[in-house]
């Protein structure tokens, strides 16, 4: 998966993602998100990690179940229930909302755990058209996230240190964060600047990301064969 | 061939009158020159104008104008403007837009045009002149200052501009990285022929290398050309120019040792997955001034940022015997904090607000805080933002903001840093005359030996992961 072209990748997933949405079947909501896990582990993926970022869905997955279960035909609902049901009973009903949310999020984190991100804004510069202002731009805004988490504690900790206790989210303690982050951006852009880039110019490819056979294969699988399976199968 | 400024007169805004007035002056290719000056002169701003960075991104030229070699700066486009002057940046974190080194050389050298197959030759190249060739494949979130001011190196070499143009390269950095760049930058200029410009408080670093010092006074180059090899220090003195290894002559009463205010045993600091500080032990009494020297990259702002409670760390740290993770609310602030960066420590919305919020339960707030603001020189800067100010004006503020404010124990951050001997001098007295008259326990970092020799009644090093006890004659 890691191999796979980012653009092309992003595209058959996303038709992936539509081939089940139009679908009311839990196997291959199920099959979708197996699957998916599997190509996680196979490209490496520590499984310590792939658990971790699978606990929230679990969550949402049950969460969904039980609504899922809830809104069946006896519910007391002012519309009738048939517009609303997935399935014919509460159990089913459960099972095809709880699997829909492992399969969206096994398919998203196929995507997100398999794709290198400066491959990805390359890939999505040269295939998709990206303006390369807003390619880099994204780049340079991605290497400023993980100070984010940092400068909220030393925000927090510029209070306690004059005495001031703030609470989480408080909009005292976000204003800073807000000017750091414009102040950042400035920054970064002159430095970019500095660097020779500039949105109008053209610029050397040191490796470009180009679209090979397996590419095709893959978007031929996930865009066309996987489509007809669905319709020939008639869900 | 050279840097020409012919009547330059520039402002930020408005408001706040010119930055450089009238600007006038000549800096040869074939010269290593250090322009020196009081903290919010200009120096940067004219940096960024021989760049073309300005008045591109802000500000605007009244009058006058800047050439690099004959051409104007501003009026080139970046691809060619990157080739003419190189910049490299006072802030180390915020100069790069990849994620590892390689990756941000690549960019660079694709910005130019350089054809893919010359890539890797020339990264190679790059890094083996500044010597980081280990580093390449390194995510830069995860150097320290020192290594990303030698990536940043890298990254000009990589391109070779006609001029460097150099911002306080070395402020974030120990001795001895300071000295391996210095020594690099000396030899891109006798080998490649780079013209070599840096804004620099501290001299140092250059001596050895640099050729001319230039002195900025009001937005203004001073006439004097200063010859680097043969410094009068009483000279330097009156143009208020750190004496490299010249005393600072303190001027603060002597020490009254009181009871132990801060204690921290077996302190553990983990970073990157890997232990940086362990086994740190040591105690700090009231009324007593320490300096914490170290390395770059050994662990000074990282203890200090786990006793604000911004990183997480093992072993016990008591203020006035209760746990600091357990402080209660009426406890805290009784630790303040000076941080490297000043911008990490501003709470207000203005320059004022800034300095209120330190007094606020004074009932003469209003007259303190415009005496605090005249007597450091930013009184005109009351109404705007903190931000707004220059990195040495910063620096004076978050100072003066944590001496104005009552603690127990004052942990400062490099409280010195990008200022000039004056100001270096001003804050130290005011942070140490308040450590004795308030009998608080200041704890300060710095690179610059001479100042922790001077300042400090005790001094501490951080080597091989845990915190010694240093004695004068080893300094």
């Amino acid at each position: 998966m890691r191999s796979l072209n980012p653009a092309c990748k992003f595209i058959a997933l996303i038709i992936v993602t539509i081939v089940l949405a139009g679908r009311r079947d839990p196997v291959w909501n199920t099959a979708a998100f197996v699957l998916s896990m599997v190509l996680i582990l196979a490209s490496g993926v520590r499984p310590k990690t792939v658990l971790l970022l699978l606990l929230p869905v679990a969550l949402a997955a049950l969460g969904m179940f039980f609504t899922g279960y809830r809104f069946t035909a006896e519910s007391a609902m002012p519309v009738r229930s048939d517009a609303f049901l997935s399935g014919d009973s509460h159990l089913l009903n459960g099972v095809t909302q709880a699997s829909r949310v492992l399969a969206y999020a096994g398919l998203g984190y196929l995507f997100a755990l398999t794709t290198d991100r400066i491959h990805m804004v390359r890939s999505f510069h040269r295939q998709f058209h990206l303006p390369q202002v807003f390619a880099y731009g994204l780049l340079a805004a991605w290497g400023v996230f993980p100070h984010m988490a940092m400068e909220y504690r030393k925000t927090k900790a510029a209070f306690r240190a004059r005495g001031i206790h703030v609470f989480p989210l408080s909009p005292s303690l976000l204003a800073p964060l807000l000017v750091k982050s414009v102040r950042w951006s400035d920054e970064l852009s002159v430095a970019m600047e500095s660097k020779g880039f500039s949105a109008a110019a053209k610029r050397s490819d040191y490796a470009p990301v180009k679209v090979h056979l397996r590419d095709w294969l893959f978007l031929i699988a996930c865009c066309v064969i996987l489509p007809l399976a669905s319709i020939l199968t008639g869900n | 061939m050279g840097i020409i400024f012919d009547g330059l007169e520039f402002s930020y805004s408005g408001e706040l009158g010119p930055v450089l007035s009238g600007l006038d002056g000549e800096f040869r290719k074939d010269e290593i020159t250090v322009l020196t000056g009081t903290s919010g002169c200009g120096k940067s701003t004219l940096l960024y104008l021989a760049a073309g960075l300005y008045p591109g991104s802000t500000g605007a030229v009244m009058k006058g104008r800047v050439t690099v070699d004959g051409n104007e700066p501003g009026h080139l486009p970046p691809q060619k403007r990157c080739i003419l002057a190189g910049m490299m940046f006072q802030n180390p974190d915020l100069q790069f837009c990849m994620d590892t080194v390689r990756n941000e050389l690549i960019f660079c050298l694709e910005n130019i045009q350089t054809e893919p197959g010359e890539i890797d030759k020339k990264i190679r190249e790059a890094l083996d002149f500044c010597g980081i060739a280990e580093l390449e494949n390194r995510t830069l979130i995860t150097l320290s200052g020192g290594e990303k001011q030698k990536v940043a190196l890298a990254c000009l070499a990589a391109i070779n501009p006609g001029w460097l143009l150099l911002d306080e390269p070395f402020a974030n950095i120990d001795e001895e990285s300071a000295r391996s760049i210095a020594e690099r930058l000396g030899k891109m200029h006798s080998e490649r022929g780079t013209g070599i410009l840096a804004v620099d408080h501290r001299l140092d670093s250059w001596l050895g290398i640099a050729d001319t010092i230039r002195v900025m006074e009001d937005g203004k180059l001073l006439p004097e050309s200063l010859d680097a090899r043969s410094l009068d220090p009483e000279k330097l003195e009156s143009l208020g120019i750190i004496v490299p290894g010249g005393s600072y002559s303190p001027d603060i009463p002597p020490a009254k040792p009181g009871d132990t205010v801060l204690e921290l045993s077996g302190i553990e600091i983990m970073q990157g997955g890997r232990t940086l500080l362990r086994d740190v032990n040591a105690s700090f009494r009231r009324g007593v001034i320490y300096a914490v020297l170290g390395q770059s990259g050994t662990g000074k702002s990282t203890l200090f940022s786990a006793l604000s409670g911004v990183l997480p760390y093992g072993g016990e740290a008591k203020l006035e015997g209760r746990d600091i993770k357990h402080l209660r609310r009426s406890d805290i602030g009784k630790m303040g904090f000076i941080t490297q960066n000043p911008q990490d420590q501003f709470v207000g919305g203005t320059v004022r607000q800034e300095i209120l919020t330190s007094l606020r339960k004074a009932p003469d707030a209003a007259e303190r805080s415009e005496e605090i603001l005249r007597r450091i020189k930013l009184w005109r800067y009351r109404d705007i933002s903190p931000y707004m100010l220059s990195q040495g004006q910063q620096r004076r503020l978050g100072t003066a903001a944590l001496i104005a404010y009552d603690c127990h124990c004052l942990v400062c951050d490099e409280p010195t840093y990008a200022q000039d001997r004056r100001n270096t001098i001003a804050i130290m007295d005011a942070l140490c005359r308040q450590a004795r008259e308030k009998n608080i326990a200041l704890i300060f970092s710095t690179h610059d030996r001479q100042l922790a020799k001077d300042y400090a009644d005790e001094i501490l090093e951080i080597k091989e992961g845990t915190l010694h006890a240093v004695t004068e004659p080893g300094l």
